[in-house]
This record gives C-alpha cells, structure tokens and sequence, in this order.
C-alpha cells in the first residue's frame, strides 16, 4: 500500500524578496492519525523545507504561540489534526488581521501594547503590608473572573474580529476580557482607572458583537461576553447614579 | 500591501468590504443587523396608518394589498429572528448574583422566551378584542 | 455619550423584541388576509382604541424606542461595510437626530389622532 500523504499549502512571504505573499504546497506523509497542522509544519521544516518560518512553543494548547488561519478558521496549529481534513489539502496562512513579518510569523506589537494598556494587574488604593499574611478569596470570588483568567494570549479572537480587522485602533477581545478579569478580582481596587481605556469610542463602544472571538476562543474565555457584560455595567454605572460603583 | 514598519518590511492585509461572506458566522451576524432596516420600514408604515385614521372614515386605509403583505412576511422572519437572537444574547450577558453565586444564565434566557410568548399571547388577543 | 445611545440601543432591541413580531404577524398578515378580526382594519374600531390613553402610550413606546435600536444598528453596519466616516460625530447626529426626530413625530402623530376625550376621562373619574 501507497503511503498516505497530505498536502500542506503554506503562505510564504520573504520581506526581503517578495512583493506580496504567496501559497507553497508541499505532500507530506501523513503517518500517524494523532499528527496536528504543527507536526506537518516541523515535518516541511527539518525534512523539506529549512526556510519556513512559524512560531511554536508548547504543543499542547498552552503557550499560545502557534495560532495560524488553517483553511480560514483561527485555529491553535497544535491542536488542528490532519485526521479532520484529510483527504483534502490543508490551507495554512498566518493570522488574519495583523502585519505579516515572515511567512506565518504576524507582528504582535498593537497587541502586546493593548494587553499592557488595561493594566493587568491588580491595583490597590492601599497596599496591603505583606506581613499581614495571605489575601484570602473564596471560591465564589474566584469563580467570578476565573473564565476570563484562562486567556493565553494566542491572539485567535483578534484574527476572527471584523471590527479589529477595520479598525486596528480597537482596544480588542482578550484586552478587554482581561480587563473584566482584574476588575472583578476581590483584591484589585483599579476599576477607574481601567475604565477611561474600556469605555472608551475605540474600547468596548467600538464592539458590534459579531461574537465570533468567543467562537474561535481554545480556552472558553468568552471575550464576547466580558464586552457586553462590561458595557451592560458601564451603562448603569451612570444610569444608576449609586448602583454598581465599585 | 507592503509597508516599512520600523526596520522591518511586513505585509498587512486590508479587509474587504466582503469579509461578511467569508463565513457563516459572519453573514448571520449581518443578517441580525440589517433585520434593524425592514423593521423600521415596518413600523413607519404602521405610523402612516394611524396617522390615516386622523382623516376620517372616508379618509381611512389600512394597511392592506399583497405587496404590504408579503414585505410583512419577509418582516416577521427578520423580526423572529431579532427576537431570537437579541433575546438569547441578552439573556447571556446580564448578569447578578444569588447569595454571592453568580446566577446562571440560562434561566434567565428562558424566562424572557417565556415573558416573550406571554406578551405576544396579549397582543394578539389586545388586538382582537379592541375589534369587537 | 456613547453608553447612553447604547442604552437606548438596549432598550430598543427588547421592546422590538418582545413585541414587534405579534403586531407584524397580526396586523401585517392574518389582518389584511381576514384571517382573523383585528382592530385596525374598520376605522371606527381602530378610532376607538386610539382614544384610549394607554394604547397612545404604548404605540408611542412600540413605535420610537425601536427607533434608538435600529439606528445604531444601522449605523455599525455601515461602518462593517467599510464606511469609516459613518463613525464621526456627523454620522451620529445623522442616525440617532433622526431616531428622535421620529420620536417626536410619532408622539405628535398619536397623540392628535383621535385624541383622548378629556370630558369623557372626567366621567370616568
Ligand atoms: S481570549 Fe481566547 S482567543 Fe483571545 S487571546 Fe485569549 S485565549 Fe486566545
Ligand atoms: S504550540 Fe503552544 S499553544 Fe500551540
């Protein structure tokens, strides 16, 4: 019996070369059912190919490092397995909506800047003395921002939102679930000074719930529903003049 | 295109006006919006109505003919499924506590399906006894 | 400003909601199809729940909150189509001055069609 191959079709785009981005197949044994998209990349680049370039870290869903666009759905590269596409080729791109640098390596500048610029982490009026001992939370304080934690900065629901892809002036999903998650964390004290950033024209206003960054989302996060949930809360917070302030 | 961005040339992508038809997703999320036009229609023309009624008996036409008909046809599915949509959408976001639980949402999507099945029962039962 | 038009917004996606798909069903369909008898298809009928204060007041709401709704929907769904300019402050007077220029027309519509008979409210009390 033939060996069964599988055909990869990744962008390749040189910055010193090339003009514009292009499509390079390459057939790969496709040998092991448990093989991922990341596998058929580390195969091209040891066996086929020693120039493509892409970044990959953990492979097992963690580090956030390997999401690309494969066959137009923002995917985590290590946890899209050949299995459900084969027979077909599989199309390979780098995530949509942000600069391209090299082949499936994008630039994550804009949103390492819009991670730091809610101030992700927790804000205190008063510090409290570290001799006290521990800041003890229940469970119920934990369940409350504990999805919105999960976030491993993988960037698939920026790659999956029209609205950033029109407007990369938009503060973005994981940004702003990651402002709820400080926000609601018992310990942090920092809701107004996070807030001039979040309801802002360009914060959550900008959002038209599309809903899709929650659908593409591997942890569940629901960066969706932070937004709706934080401009539902914004909204009251002078709607209700006394309601909702901290 | 290409552009220099620091020292380093990258390639950034514009997004076209098409992007809605890229996926499933995205047109039913265009849908949900445009459904905002043909109910706006809508509701100018109930306007008219009544504004007809302020010219008499003579003077009085309601709302009738097979064109008003089929847009209301088309009209009732934009607005079941705004209805749908906005009512499981918003039943997910609003959020409150329990006894320092946060209460779940499903309950409360629920309850306003069931708030919308009873309204509508009124409605069409307001809109025939004020017949009689 | 911009929580404020998404209140509206809000508010104006429940009351059409809930309500617009019974009115476009019945008055839009079974009506003009005489599948059923309804009260805006005879003048005098549809004049003698217009009287009634609480129908003006709950068409008034049926009518423009919606309005708040649907102009800000249409407003991001031209911007969605690519219309940059269709977020300035010119484009926002545009959609939502028009949602309350409605607002104001459908108040002035129903509160002088068939107008509430003052003696009549006195009667009753
Ligand atoms: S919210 Fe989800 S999709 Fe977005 S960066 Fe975080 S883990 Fe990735
Ligand atoms: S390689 Fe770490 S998430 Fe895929």
């Amino acid at each position: 019996m033939a060996e069964k191959t599988i055909t990869i079709q990744a962008t390749r785009f040189d910055p010193d070369k090339d003009a514009r981005p292009h499509l390079q197949s390459y057939e790969i044994p496709f040998i092991d059912e448990s093989m991922v998209v990341l596998d058929a990349l580390n195969y091209i680049k040891t066996h086929v190919d020693g120039s493509l370039s892409y970044r990959w870290s953990c492979r097992m869903g963690i580090c956030g490092s390997c999401g690309m666009m494969i066959n137009g759905q923002s995917k985590l590269s290590c946890s899209a397995f050949l299995r459900d596409y084969w027979p077909k080729p599989i199309l390979v791109e780098p995530l949509n909506n942000f600069p391209i640098i090299r082949d499936l390596v994008i630039d994550m500048e804009d949103f390492m800047h819009k991670l730091k610029s809610i101030k992700p982490w927790i804000i205190r009026k008063t510090e409290i003395p570290l001799g006290s001992g521990e800041h003890r939370q229940t469970n119920a304080q934990i369940d409350d921002f504990r999805q919105f934690s999960e976030c491993i900065n993988c960037m698939l629901c920026y790659s999956a939102c029209p609205v950033y892809g029109l407007n990369n002036e938009f503060r973005g999903p994981a940004a702003i679930a990651l402002a709820r998650r400080y926000n609601h964390d018992s310990r942090d004290e920092g809701t107004k000074e996070r807030l001039p950033v979040i309801a802002d024209a360009e914060g959550v206003w900008e959002c038209s719930f599309v809903g899709e960054c929650s659908v593409v989302c591997p942890k569940g996060v629901d960066p969706a529903k932070a937004i709706q949930q934080s401009k539902l809360d914004t909204s009251l917070r002078f709607v209700v003049p006394f309601g909702n302030r901290e | 295109m290409a552009e220099e961005s620091g020292n380093t040339r990258v390639y950034r992508k514009t997004m076209p006006p098409s992007w809605w038809t890229r996926k499933a997703h995205y047109f039913w999320y265009v849908v949900r919006e445009f459904s905002a036009l043909p109910l706006a229609i809508w509701l100018l023309l109930l306007l008219g109505e009544i504004r007809s009624a302020a010219n008499g008996p003579a003077g009085y036409h309601p709302l009738g003919g097979t064109g008003f008909v089929i847009f209301s046809v088309i009209a009732l599915f934009f607005s079941l499924y705004h209805s749908y949509t906005f009512l499981s959408l918003s039943g997910a976001i609003i959020h409150f506590k329990v006894i320092d639980r946060q209460f779940p949402s499903w309950p409360i999507v629920w309850a306003q399906m069931i708030m919308w099945a009873i309204v509508s029962a009124f409605i069409i039962w307001a809109l025939w006894w004020f017949s009689t | 400003m911009h929580m404020f038009w998404w209140f509206m917004f809000a508010q104006g996606g429940v009351i059409a909601a809930l309500l617009l798909p019974a009115h476009i069903l019945v008055q839009g369909i079974l009506g003009p199809l005489g599948g059923m008898p309804v009260a805006d298809r005879h003048y005098e009928t549809w004049v003698s729940a217009l009287h009634n204060p609480i129908v003006k007041l709950y068409l008034i709401v049926l009518i423009s909150v919606p309005f708040f709704h649907f102009a800000h929907r249409l407003r991001y769904l031209v911007v969605d189509f690519g219309v940059h300019e269709a977020k300035g402050m010119w484009a926002q007077v545009g959609f939502y001055g028009t949602s309350v220029a409605i607002t104001i027309v459908t108040i002035w519509i129903v509160w002088t069609t068939a107008p509430i008979d003052i003696g009549a409210l006195h009667l009753l009390g």
